[in-house]
């Protein structure tokens, strides 16, 4: 087994090398790699490698290799914009994936656009991105086309009648998640019983969820990551709350098993992707970066490696004339026309208008799987 | 839902006059804002949780374990960081500078080594029993021991600071190092008893907290840190009396916010209150007469 | 000419930077000059780049009037808690300052429908050219320096030896005191403003603890004792991450250390090391 484990990450490491050894396509890719957001980065990196490994590991793209130029955003607005800078003018790349935070995005994605070339983003859900310009790209689907999916199965397997809302009032992730949230409840017609708010870092709720539980919700809505929402479980779990959590795509990671080990049950999502999804294509997936890294992958891993696999196609169907800009142009037209099926399912791209009305950036097209935590797994809810 | 709110006040006051206890004591005998404080207190978060899941200790031999590294940390900086700049008749910013360059180093060391992810206690660990206490309301073993430990503590710093030798010693060395020098107090010994001491009650500080959140990662002593020094100057700074009530002061604010106003302008009033104290008693709720430094 | 087409292209942001955080470091070396530990400007920097960017985004403002009434308004919220709160002295004013920044923070965090909030203001247009930032630099510096030869100056060093002796001398201590304050202000406002003008992008947490605690780091590291010190600690403050880019995952490790070092070994700031030996008989400024 140890063996076997060695053979694979060695000819992973090979086919990865290999494309830097005989460089033609440099794909760059800012993400964070260290500071806060580097839990997130570390994952999206991965996926990367893998899906890297792979393709060149089968020949390439007509007969090229992929070299990947990773530089660390730090999670920072500021290190983004350098970091695309020295990507795009001194490493000459013909795209970019990235950055991890929908906050530097909203900062770096416009000097891509201004440079013309195609940026993508793997872990980007909040608003006003894509809308941005029509070289921005991204594959992980948005909070708004998601929740009201999430929200309908759940208050139909529930029953539920009225929500308490909980959400992170800082961070652009986590506020963009409320405001779809508070959209698809209205549509829905779901009163809401109290909406309490949480600074990222915080690591007591109990006055919160106090407050949540004397107003007799049926069930709590929640827009977190995992580091914050899964102490919530578990206070909420100790304050004698039992409801369901309903949680934005934030929450879809196996470390919420761990981190809130006998109070992780009860818990909705619904994403894309699912560790539990038995498709051909997430199962090999799966194994492949089991067999490097021992650990489960989680929707970062799969976003980023099904991205790489998306823009390989668009670039199997160009012809690279070696002229940077006529290329990154090339590349541009050629995506939006992709559709493949990956560890998350089939995908395509829809164009979204800009901030002036005009066609812009793309989004992605996928179907939501909604899981609900039952015994350390996420199970699939039809 | 009130009975619970006060439960939550306390308890979350306990957290909070816990770390404060160990960076209020640097300030009042260093005289130094010592911003690496954070940084200690996740050390000791650290080595405590691999004492017990590589070493396989128990939990309250893996808290000692914690404060043993916590306290070598405490001896270090004393040593490079306080010691060489005093000796360098250093202005009095820059140990915190230097501090916030410590803080920056272990921090990412930390990450480096074990990662940004959070990490957390073995489920077995935690005293996880729920009392309930009268009108509704639920408190963990957990942290009814994180309040008795914050008084605890503060009462064994007072009764040492009042009543031993050693004690009056440090309290005259933080009022006037030069009148203690001629006292023949050793005076580079107590400044190095403590760093280590503050560093102790830090990294205790730091084990609790992360069991009660069960979540540790690197940048885990940032937030902490700011509470903290809200902390230390509502409560006046130097004051171990003043950290303890500070802190619950503190607690009871926040709690009471966010149940009857509302929770987005929880730190909006937290803070609000430090600059309202501040101009009104500048020497904190309990502290003893600001020395003005021109 | 393409080596240099490529490395503006390449490096704009971070030399614009460069000058934003020496404006920084400067406005944080007036109070420090005069031994107020104020750490209030990230405040003052995130009043003035949300003033500017929602005159130009929402009104279509020139940047120039974006940029003048982006310096005055920190000014005046400068004045009006500048009074009370300047009667404190050393840590306690660092601390007022500090929790009265994270007030500010707080607040434009929660005026949602004004600022955005937590979901930032976007979209703000690329104004800012080099030479706005030059000129901003190079004015501030030649204003400060004169400043500091003059008796203005001198009485602000005066102050931060000894306050009482000072006022003692007939001198309206509280009087300059403000005024470094409020100067302080609006210099760390029209940072803001065109830092914000050349990001694209601006949210509440950019403007909130950690940034108070660089723009106090590059004033300390540079040395109080003469503008040039906060040049020195903007540049350095800016330029290390990226000279220590190469460096990938040790790099904040990297950075700690130097920061430690440089304190450790010029407790003074690095200006102290190049103060001309003449100068050295004037009394010394550093707080």
């Amino acid at each position: 087994m140890r063996l076997q484990k060695i053979l694979s990450g060695a000819m992973l490491a090979l086919g990865y090398f290999a494309g830097i050894a005989g460089a033609q396509i440099k794909i760059g890719a800012a993400e964070a790699l260290t500071g806060n957001a580097a839990q997130y980065g570390a994952p999206i990196r991965r996926g990367f490698e893998l899906a890297v490994g792979e393709i060149n590991g089968g020949g390439g793209i007509n007969g090229q290799k992929i070299e990947m130029v990773i530089e660390d955003e730090q999670g920072k607005k500021e290190e983004a914009i350098n970091v695309f800078k020295k990507l795009i003018f001194q490493d000459k790349v013909l795209m970019l994936f990235g950055p991890t935070l929908s906050n530097s995005a909203q900062a770096s994605d416009p000097v891509a656009q201004s440079a013309k070339l195609v940026v993508f983003g793997t872990s980007n859900t909040a608003d006003g991105i894509t809308s941005i310009g029509n070289y921005v790209f991204r594959n992980s689907v948005t909070e708004a086309d998601i929740l009201p999916v999430t929200l309908r199965m759940a208050s139909q397997k529930t029953g539920l009648k009225k929500v308490a809302v909980l959400y992170g009032n800082d961070d652009i992730f986590t506020k963009s998640g409320y405001d779809n949230f508070k959209k698809a409840l209205q549509d829905l017609k779901i009163p809401v019983t109290t909406t309490e708010t949480f600074a990222k870092g915080d690591v007591d709720f109990k006055p919160q969820l106090t407050k949540i539980k004397a107003g007799n919700p049926d069930a709590i809505v929640l827009s977190a990551l995992v580091a914050e929402g899964a102490p919530m479980m578990v206070q909420a779990r100790q304050l004698g709350i039992t409801l369901p959590f309903i949680g934005g795509n934030g929450m879809n990671s196996p470390r919420v098993f761990e981190l809130a080990k006998d109070s992780s049950d009860n818990l909705w999502v619904g994403s894309p992707w699912s560790v539990e999804n038995p498709a051909a294509e997430n199962k090999k997936f799966i194994s492949a970066y089991q067999k490097v890294h021992t650990t489960l992958p989680d929707q970062f891993a799969a976003q980023a490696y099904d991205a790489m696999y998306i823009v390989a196609q668009a670039l199997k169907k160009i012809k690279l004339t070696g002229k940077l800009e006529a290329d990154r142009k090339s590349l541009r037209d050629a995506l939006p026309g992709v559709q493949w099926t990956g560890a998350t399912g089939p995908f395509k791209f829809r164009q979204v208008a800009g901030r002036d009305g005009k066609p812009a950036g793309y989004d992605a097209v996928q179907t939501a799987i909604v899981m609900m935590t039952k015994s350390n797994q996420y199970v699939i809810q039809k | 839902m009130l009975a619970q709110q006060i439960v939550n006040a306390i308890s979350l006051g306990g957290v909070y006059a816990l770390f404060a206890l160990g960076f209020t004591l640097i300030f009042g005998v260093l005289n130094v804002v010592n911003l690496a404080h954070g940084a200690v207190f996740m050390i000791g978060a650290y080595a405590a949780l691999k004492a017990v899941v590589v070493l396989q200790l128990p939990l309250p031999v893996a808290i000692l374990v914690a404060m043993l590294v916590t306290g070598a940390v405490g001896w270090l900086l004393e040593k490079f960081i306080f010691a060489p700049l005093r000796a360098r008749q250093a202005p009095h910013l820059a140990p915190m500078i230097a501090t916030i360059g410590v803080a920056i180093t272990v921090t990412s060391l930390i990450e480096g080594t074990f990662g940004s992810e959070n990490l957390r206690f073995p489920a077995e660990v935690l005293p996880a029993e729920i009392l309930s206490m009268g009108g509704g309301a639920q408190i963990t073993w957990l942290e009814l021991e994180i309040i008795v430990l914050a008084f605890a503590l503060m009462a064994i710093l007072l009764w040492g600071l009042r009543k031993t030798g050693a004690g009056r010693a440090l309290r005259g060395l933080a009022e006037s190092p030069k009148a203690a020098a001629l006292m023949g107090v050793n005076v580079e010994a107590f400044f190095r008893v403590t760093s280590i001491l503050a560093a102790l009650l830090g990294g205790a500080a730091g084990v609790l907290i992360a069991l009660y959140a069960n979540a540790v990662f690197p940048h885990m002593g940032q937030p902490m840190l700011h509470k903290g020094i809200a902390v230390v100057i509502l409560g006046g700074m130097g004051d171990i009396r003043g950290a303890l009530l500070g802190g619950f002061f503190l607690g009871f604010a926040e709690v009471l916010s966010v149940a009857y106003i509302g929770s987005n302008m929880r730190d909006a009033i937290a803070f609000g209150l430090l600059f309202i104290v501040l101009l009104l008693r500048p020497q904190g709720l309990f502290g003893h007469v600001a020395q003005r430094r021109a | 000419m393409e080596w240099l087409d490529s490395f503006w292209a390449t490096y704009n942001t971070l030399v614009l930077s460069i000058g934003t955080n020496v404006l920084l470091a400067l406005s944080i070396y007036l109070t420090l000059a005069t031994g107020l530990l104020t750490v209030a400007n990230a405040a003052f920097m995130g009043i003035g780049a949300y003033t500017a960017g929602l005159l130009t985004t929402q009104l279509g403002m020139p940047l120039i009037v974006a940029l003048i009434l982006g310096s005055l308004l920190p000014a005046v919220v400068a004045l009006a808690i500048g009074r009370p709160t300047l009667r404190l002295s050393g840590v306690y004013l660092a601390m007022a300052t500090l929790a009265f920044g994270e007030v500010v923070r707080i607040l434009i965090l929660n005026a949602e429908g004004l600022t955005g909030g937590a979901l930032g203001l976007n979209g703000i247009p690329q104004l800012t050219q080099w030479f706005d930032v030059a000129l901003a630099v190079v004015l501030t510096l030649v204003v400060l320096l004169r400043l500091a030869r003059s008796r203005i100056g001198r009485t602000m060093a005066a102050i931060c030896q000894d306050e009482i002796a000072t006022e003692i001398m007939g001198l309206n201590v509280r009087a300059y005191k403000l005024f470094v304050f409020v100067s302080g202000g609006a210099l760390a406002g029209l940072a803001g403003g065109l830092n914000a003008h050349f990001t694209f992008f601006i949210s509440p947490n950019e403007y909130g603890f950690e940034r108070a605690v660089d723009i106090l780091a590059m004033g300390v590291l540079g040395g109080t004792g003469s503008p040039w010190g906060a040049v020195i600690g903007g540049l350095l403050i800016t330029l290390l991450p990226e000279l220590l880019r190469g460096l990938g995952h040790y790099r904040p490790l990297i950075n700690g250390i130097i920061l430690i070092l440089i304190i450790l070994y010029s407790p003074k700031g690095i200006w102290n090391l190049f103060r001309p030996v003449s100068e050295s008989t004037r009394l010394p400024a550093a707080p």
